[in-house]
């Protein structure tokens, strides 16, 4: 079965190139849903997870999975930055330019905006809009719903996804130019889905992930059927609670914490240690009390470097997170 | 006159070494007003470290001749981002950030937007400081001046004195109220973008254009003395707008090799280059000219995809000894 692609493009050397979709459900009603992920071609979790899922929702369509039904029509991107998976770039590998700053993009203009364009065209007909993140190569992001300058509805439907953390972030010259913002232009519900790290994949994330996004479609009813997820505790952070630790000391951070934990003002993140001589430079506490939403994983801090990002129940003192550039998306 | 070099920002890395931002001052100590240049925001633009080495030369030679002749103070920095430039990478390594997107920054932010911070703080109170970019490893272009629409009115003029061939007033986007130049304009501190040459490539000749037209703004000024004699800038330049530049975007992909030279008046429907593969002979695109005009940008790197940029022209009426 040939998938259908959402733009085909002849390179100057290999065969011509394609980006390739999943149209699952009556084509003849306009889709419900669209999920796209691999904007950024380094970020595999989202990739894997839409490619299981697209195999998950054929197998419905053709009613191999007895009580479990289909009842709309869904779009799949695994990945829009083909040549970025296989080289594992997270921009398009030839001019380097990040297509997930290229929207809404401009069909007779430079090739990443000939694909943005491409990507709103095909994507902007759906009421339901993912885009799915996996940080960068630096830091870990618990899988998280991101909603930006959300409208009630959004924040009503972020819920459904069942995931630990639905935050709320400010709006910025840097996202202005991303597909979640260009699609805010469309009507209808956008979420930015952020989850794990780039690089990598990371199978207890992915698992996450896609029972997040199964949750998702039963609760929209989207597919309807056996309930097939659990809940997880969700937890909703506005755009006043996000604090960001920025280290003031350079070195080689170490941390055994993994994301996704809670943990109290004066806990224990980790240490940074001269990575010449060895020494303890700094021990890093947390600030406040509230969830571990992402921490370092690259192990080499600049002094003014991004450490962890802890949610917190309260609203924190404003710091310098809203011009921090977008982590990630 | 006093001239020094201090660093404006100092910042641990991991592993012993610093990052650090440095500059140069020649100070006149004469009251007159402080003008800067900075270069190098982008690590693979390298055409105006060398401006910087070739200002800096003059700066020496005319205090060595009369100290008196400079009246006020020049800031040098050539490389806002001196591991961009160390490691070959146009953006700041490692936070893999474009610096010219971080401004007006953040004295507790990021790396990035703590060096975007600093360099604004050294700014302020500047007469003109003037950002040098070298566009980026695929297009060439002629030295030019840009500016925002919105600030055209107090920079068109100096703009003129520049002794470029082009000036392109462009309109606003969202993304790039985050430059430095955007960034200063809109605090007060008047700051014009050059743009000549090519990424990771050093032309000396455009430097001397560019020292002739800035030599002569900061006269003007009153940065240096007005009885100095220097070369008046012979170049008058066209004004770009958004309503007339057209973009030559490649319809195919293969390699882009240009039939004429940069830099000339070419003629509406004049063959500019033609699309070709390696695994055939046929041409795959003729790149004409749609109008008649300056071809003030041009494709240095062969290699298109479609939509690549491999030519940008401003509409005008070019004198016919002009074309080639």
């Amino acid at each position: 079965m040939s998938a259908p692609s959402l733009l085909r493009m002849s390179t100057p050397l290999r065969a011509d190139f394609e980006i390739p979709y999943h149209d699952v459900g009556d084509p003849s009603r306009p889709p419900r849903l669209a999920l796209v992920a691999g904007l950024h071609g380094n970020e595999v979790n989202g990739v894997f997870v839409l490619a299981r899922l697209a195999s998950f929702l054929h197998r419905i369509a053709e009613s191999r999975t007895p009580g479990l039904e289909l009842r709309d029509r869904i779009l799949v991107v695994p990945a829009v930055n083909v040549l970025g998976v296989n080289t594992g770039d997270r921009r398009w590998p030839f001019d380097d330019t990040d297509i997930n700053r290229m929207f809404p993009g401009y069909s007779g203009g430079e090739t990443t905006q000939r694909i943005a364009a491409a990507v709103m065209n095909l994507t902007s007909q759906a009421y339901y809009r993912v885009d799915i993140h996996a940080s960068n190569v630096d830091f870990e992001e618990l899988p998280q719903v991101r909603l930006y300058a959300a409208t009630a509805a959004e924040r009503a439907s972020a819920i459904l996804f069942g995931l630990p953390a639905v935050v709320e972030r400010p709006l910025n010259a840097i996202v202005s130019s991303t597909l979640a913002h260009a699609w805010r232009a469309c009507e209808g519900e956008n979420f930015v889905i952020q989850a794990g790290i780039a690089g990598m994949l990371q199978p207890q994330h992915c698992e996450r992930l896609f029972r997040s996004l199964v949750s998702f479609l039963h609760r929209t009813g989207i597919v309807s059927g056996t309930h097939l997820s659990e809940d997880e505790d969700v937890h909703y952070f506005g755009t006043d609670q996000s604090f960001p630790l920025i280290s003031e000391t350079a070195g080689l951070f170490v941390s055994r914490l993994e994301v996704g934990r809670w943990v109290r003002g004066g806990d224990v993140i980790g240490q940074i240690f001269d990575g010449f001589e060895g020494e303890l430079r700094a021990e890093v506490h947390a600030p406040l009390s509230g969830l571990l939403s992402g921490l370092r994983r690259r192990p080499t801090i600049y002094e003014g470097d991004l450490i962890a990002r802890i949610q917190s129940p309260q609203s924190v003192p404003a710091v310098a997170d809203t011009f921090l550039p977008g982590q990630g998306q | 006159m006093q001239k020094s070099r201090d660093v404006i920002l100092s910042l641990a890395l991991p592993y012993r070494e610093k990052l650090e931002i440095r500059r140069t001052v020649f100070d006149g100590e004469r009251g007159g007003p402080k003008v800067a240049v900075v270069a190098g925001i982008h690590g693979d633009e390298l055409e105006g470290l060398f401006l910087c080495h070739r200002l800096a030369a003059e700066l020496q030679a005319l205090v060595a001749n009369d100290p008196s002749s400079l009246r006020g103070r020049v800031e040098i920095y050539p490389a806002l981002n001196p591991f961009g430039v160390d490691t070959i990478q146009r953006s700041v390594p490692v936070f893999d950030a474009d610096l010219n997107r971080m401004f007006p920054g953040h004295p507790g932010g990021l790396p990035p937007q703590r060096i975007a911070d600093a360099v604004m703080r050294e700014l302020s109170g500047a007469e003109l400081v003037i950002d040098v970019h070298a566009s980026n490893i695929f297009l060439r272009e002629i030295p030019q001046v840009r500016i925002n629409k919105q600030f055209e009115e107090t920079l068109l003029p100096l703009a003129h004195a520049m002794n470029v061939d082009l000036v392109w007033v462009h309109g606003a986007v969202t993304v790039l109220e985050a430059t430095i130049a955007h960034s200063l304009n809109a605090r007060g501190v008047r700051c014009l973008v050059v743009e000549m040459g090519v990424g990771m490539r050093v032309t000396p000749e455009l430097s001397d254009q560019m020292v002739a037209g800035i030599l002569h703004v900061w006269q003007q000024l009153g940065v240096l003395d007005g009885r100095l004699p220097l070369e008046r800038p012979a170049r008058v330049p066209f004004v770009a707008g958004d309503h007339n530049v057209q973009y030559l975007n490649a319809e195919r992909s293969g390699l882009f090799v240009p039939s004429v030279q940069h830099w000339i008046g070419v003629h509406r429907d004049q063959l500019l280059g033609v699309i070709v593969s390696p695994h055939q002979g046929d041409v795959l695109s003729e790149v004409r000219s749609p109008v008649d005009g300056v071809l003030f940008t041009l494709r240095e790197y062969p290699i298109v995809y479609e939509g690549s940029l491999m030519a940008r022209i401003m509409e005008a009426d070019v004198p016919s000894e002009a074309v080639a």
